[in-house]
């Protein structure tokens, strides 16, 4: 019954955001229970239905092609009009481009007879995160706008679910379409939707960002269109996996087609925000903390990675592979740089999500089975993960007011919970035995044939470390002022707990998630299985091996050591030292100065905002960055 | 697991903090000797973890002996995957959850000398980290598999393939063991203007654990030097040793640096010669198994 679940998780999705339009605010909770609920039940029983391919022929292809035609001319119309009514001319440009483009693919690009949808093992996956992560994130924002609108004076909740709805319903499309006209609908459609979330306040700050996120996916989806027309009109392929079969082939059909891959690897970078594309995704932190949340992690960035891992089967071993790998590790290390020099705690996670689609990519890049294993279960970790992370930034920014990592000291006296949810998010993406790092690790050795690329991923990873370490310390350190915030809505702690705990679940089936879902589809994409197995717990390649029940287990134990010898050794509290004297009269948390009055200790971690600083290297990243793609799409045309 | 690895455990378990302590012991005496005094006994640091042991449980809050139990747990697992020939670069990530938890652990205090103390330790981390995984890269391309076990049947040392990571090496051994001039974290002498530093306000059996999981981090440590030249265990030990007293001498004969002055000879310096021999590993492509 495959046919019938690939329709219902297009049309249930934009059922709800219609739902969402017409009904009132307080039949929203609901609403977003039950399609968390269905989100679960749907996607499993995709899974359930197993692979497999569901062609649409004859009328009812005619049908859902003029559907396609009507809405892809929609949006085209909205940018336009949007972008006339604003008066920003470089949108209004690209979307005249766009609109040229598409008028050309109309009339000269060869028409399709069918249309079809591809399910395969990475499809579930990422249907897996889309419906599951996304609908947690719906269901954490019911219990977070409300306050947020409050704050800003807003009343736009209507707009704001059914955009969320309709987005979960586009990446649907997106992740199970094979056709690559009818992809090219819903990939027009995320960035749509992209735009209206984040000029979601509708001051001038979210309407330019909004603006920049839209001309640079229109960029990303002017160049994917390209690759299209050329993929249909030179070589009469119109289906993503029809790219594969035809470059699986042989060397020679490989690079006739790497120039319009490449330049459908160029619309997944600006959609995955790769450098030097970044800029999109750090003004999309003004939106609301659950779109940040669905764009980083269920959504948009994974449809560019998504991608470009699909066409792995047309660059595995080329030089196009090699230079796409080194232009993800280069974005991994520079934006672990720049990470480290962010206090905005949205900052440091918007460039951690983009340094590690930029090492997914330098895994798809590498292209060995091991690496493009590494890449998928990379995409499914660090979704769950980043979603959780920001939720939790989100929730805390509520709790404190603030969203500056400075502000963050004593949140685990302030918010015990949600601190412990964070640093369980923050522990996962850099410290083993979590998926994050097991991925890393595995991306690390599949790549350590390849010395530019693997010296990237090693100094990345050293930032990477170095980031999260500071906030985890900052969020975990208790100061001696003692003021708990209730502040505990079901909602948003169920999605929280939810997530949290789906993190420790995934990291310990890791083997079983890549037995059923990963290494058959590293077979579909390059003919080829990685050579890893696991037995007792330990995953074991060609070159390592890792022991990951081992370390839950010495965690476990941990654990419980610490809680046997708790009560041997008796505690007896004291206030932390403040140089004695100094200190003993008002609170002492104060020190005495040299004019007898009395400062507060002020402590703040390290940013080396003078060598990593954004003002020292974006302009260097920028540089290298086109450098690199303008080398990726020569390596396309020779 | 059969009976031999049931050995292994039980005696790395009981034989690392043995040899950790009398290495501290020794520091002790040599540091002593060459400012002058006549200094404590060898087993002095056994006598003070003693001490600490029956000493009261003193905290600022409940968790901070959490990260002691997780810090002392992780480097153990690190010493034992090092004795099973584990994947190395796996040992490298297991052991920063140990670094991290020790971080987290003074952090979580609160206490303004401790926070900064834990910042300048994740200075360390930044500085020291890429040179290790640059080492453990080092030891995949001479042996094709990150797995140690084939460093130990190798015939050839690492060591003649390595000798610009071997330098850089040894100055991550500096770093990681807290001894001038790299010691502003936290020290085991009293020179420097943190109080404590990281460790502030560990005190009693919190800081005994800390105590222990150093003697086995010396262990480890010097295991990883130990593996330059694992083909002869004789030689890697003695250099291993060697090495350790080179770390103890450079403590006595240098001041203190700022952090940044390490940052920069890491990721200018350490991190170039460490490059340069990689890159020298890829285009000879030469193998010692």
């Amino acid at each position: 019954m495959i046919e019938t679940t690939i329709m219902l998780l297009l049309a249930v999705p934009l059922l709800f955001s219609f739902l969402f339009l017409g009904l009132g605010k307080s039949m929203y909770k609901i609403l977003a229970w039950a399609f968390f609920i269905f989100g679960v039940f749907a996607s499993v029983q995709l899974i359930r239905d197993g692979v497999g391919v569901y062609v649409i022929t004859g009328s009812e292809f005619a049908m859902f092609e003029n559907i396609v035609l009507v809405l892809e001319v929609l949006v085209v119309l909205f940018i336009i009009g949007v972008a006339a009514k604003y008066k920003n001319w470089p949108t209004l440009v690209l979307g005249l481009i766009s609109a040229a483009v598409f008028a050309y693919t109309f009339t000269n690009v060869p028409a399709v007879e069918s249309a079809s949808f591809n399910i395969d093992q990475f499809s579930q996956v990422m249907i897996l995160i889309v419906n599951i992560v996304g609908t947690a994130i719906i269901l954490f924002a019911t219990g977070y706008m409300d306050e947020y609108e409050e704050h800003r004076h807003l009343n736009r909740q209507r707009t704001f679910y059914f955009t969320m709805s309709f987005f979960l319903a586009s990446m649907n499309g997106l992740v199970m379409v094979d056709t690559l006209g009818w992809l090219f609908l819903f990939w027009e459609l995320t960035t749509l939707c992209s735009f209206v979330l984040i000029s979601y306040n509708m001051d001038k700050e979210g309407i330019d960002n909004g603006f920049r996120a839209l001309a640079l996916n229109l960029v990303g989806g002017i160049a994917l269109s390209v690759g299209i027309i050329l993929l249909a009109t030179n070589y009469d392929i119109s289906t993503l996996s029809g790219i594969g079969t035809y470059a699986g082939t042989d060397a020679a059909a490989m690079a006739a087609v790497a120039l319009p891959v490449a330049l459908l690897c160029i619309g997944g970078f600006a959609k995955s925000a790769q450098m030097p594309f970044q800029s999109w995704l750090l003004g999309a932190m003004v939106a609301p903390t659950p779109v940040s949340a669905l764009l980083h992690s269920s959504t948009m960035v994974n449809a560019g990675v998504f991608l470009v891992v699909k066409l792995v089967p047309a660059f595995a071993g080329t030089g196009l592979g090699t230079a796409i790998a080194v232009y993800g590790g280069f974005t991994f290390v520079m934006c672990s740089a720049l990470a480290l020099s962010q206090r905005n705690a949205k900052r440091v996670l918007a460039y951690s999500t983009i340094a590690n689609l930029g090492l997914i990519i330098a895994s798809a890049g590498i292209g060995t089975p091991l690496a493009v294993a590494a890449a998928i279960m990379l995409i499914l970790f660090h979704a769950i993960s980043k979603a959780l992370l920001f939720l939790c930034t989100g929730e805390i920014e509520h709790t404190i007011e603030s969203r500056d990592i400075e502000d963050m000291p004593g949140l685990i006296k302030k918010a015990p919970l949600l601190s412990t949810l964070a640093a369980l998010g923050m522990v996962s993406m850099l410290l083993p035995p979590f998926g994050v790092l097991l991925t890393k690790w595995v991306s690390m050795e599949a790549a350590s044939e390849n010395p530019i690329v693997i010296i990237f991923l090693i100094l990345g990873s050293a930032l990477t470390t170095v980031y999260y370490a500071k906030w985890l310390g900052t969020i975990m350190s208790s100061t001696m002022d003692k003021n708990e915030v209730h502040h505990k809505k079901p909602e948003t702690y169920f999605s929280l707990s939810f997530l949290g705990l789906s993190i420790v679940v995934t990291s310990i089936l890791v083997f079983q998630i890549y037995d059923y879902f990963v290494r058959p589809q590293v077979e579909i994409l390059l003919n080829a299985a990685p050579n890893v197995s696991g037995q007792a717990g330990i995953i074991a390649s060609e070159i390592g091996e890792f022991a990951y029940a081992a370390i839950f287990a010495v965690i476990a134990l941990a654990i419980i050591l610490y809680l046997a010898t708790k009560s041997m050794f008796t505690p007896r509290k004291a206030d932390y030292y403040m140089c004695g004297e100094n200190n003993m009269e008002r609170d002492k948390l104060m020190f005495r100065n040299g004019l007898c009055s009395y400062d507060k200790s002020n402590v703040s971690n390290i940013y080396l905002q003078n060598t990593f600083g954004e003002s020292k290297l974006t302009t260097i990243g920028y540089a290298i960055s086109i450098i690199l793609i303008v080398i990726t799409l020569a390596g396309g045309v020779l | 697991m059969d009976m031999n690895s049931v050995l292994t455990v039980v005696l790395v378990l009981i034989g690392a903090p043995i040899i950790g302590c009398l290495a501290s012991g020794i520091d002790r005496r040599i540091t002593a000797r060459l400012q002058g005094r006549v200094g404590p006994p060898i087993l002095q640091p056994y006598y003070d973890v003693r001490k600490l042991l029956s000493k009261d449980n003193m905290i600022v809050n409940e968790s901070q002996n959490f990260y002691v139990v997780v810090y002392l747990i992780f480097i153990i697992l690190s010493l034992l995957m090092l004795v099973f020939k584990a994947d190395i670069l796996m040992i490298v990530f297991v052991y920063t959850v140990a670094s991290i938890a020790l971080i987290v652990g003074g952090m979580s205090t609160g206490s303004p000398f401790a926070r900064v103390g834990s910042s300048r330790e994740i200075m360390a981390i930044l500085s020291y980290e890429p040179v290790l995984l640059l080492y453990a890269l080092a030891i995949y391309l001479l042996t094709g598999t990150f797995k140690l076990s084939a460093v130990l049947d190798a015939s050839t040392p690492v060591l003649m393939y390595t000798p610009l990571i071997f330098i850089a090496m040894l100055v991550v051994l500096n770093i990681k063991l807290k001894k001038s001039p790299f010691d502003y974290s936290t020290s085991h002498h009293a020179h420097q203007e943190l109080v404590k530093g990281m460790l502030t306000e560990y005190s009693g059996p919190g800081f005994a654990i800390i105590e222990i999981a150093h003697f086995y981090e010396y262990v480890f440590l010097t295991g990883l030097i130990f593996l330059f030249w694992a083909a002869n265990p004789l030689i890697g030990a003695l250099i291993a040793i060697v090495a350790y007293l080179l770390v103890i001498v450079i403590d006595n004969i240098t001041a203190r640096v700022y952090w940044q002055w390490m940052l920069k000879l890491s990721w200018t310096f350490l991190l170039a010669i460490s490059i340069v021999n990689i890159a020298f590993l890829y285009f000879s492509g030469v193998k010692i198994v």
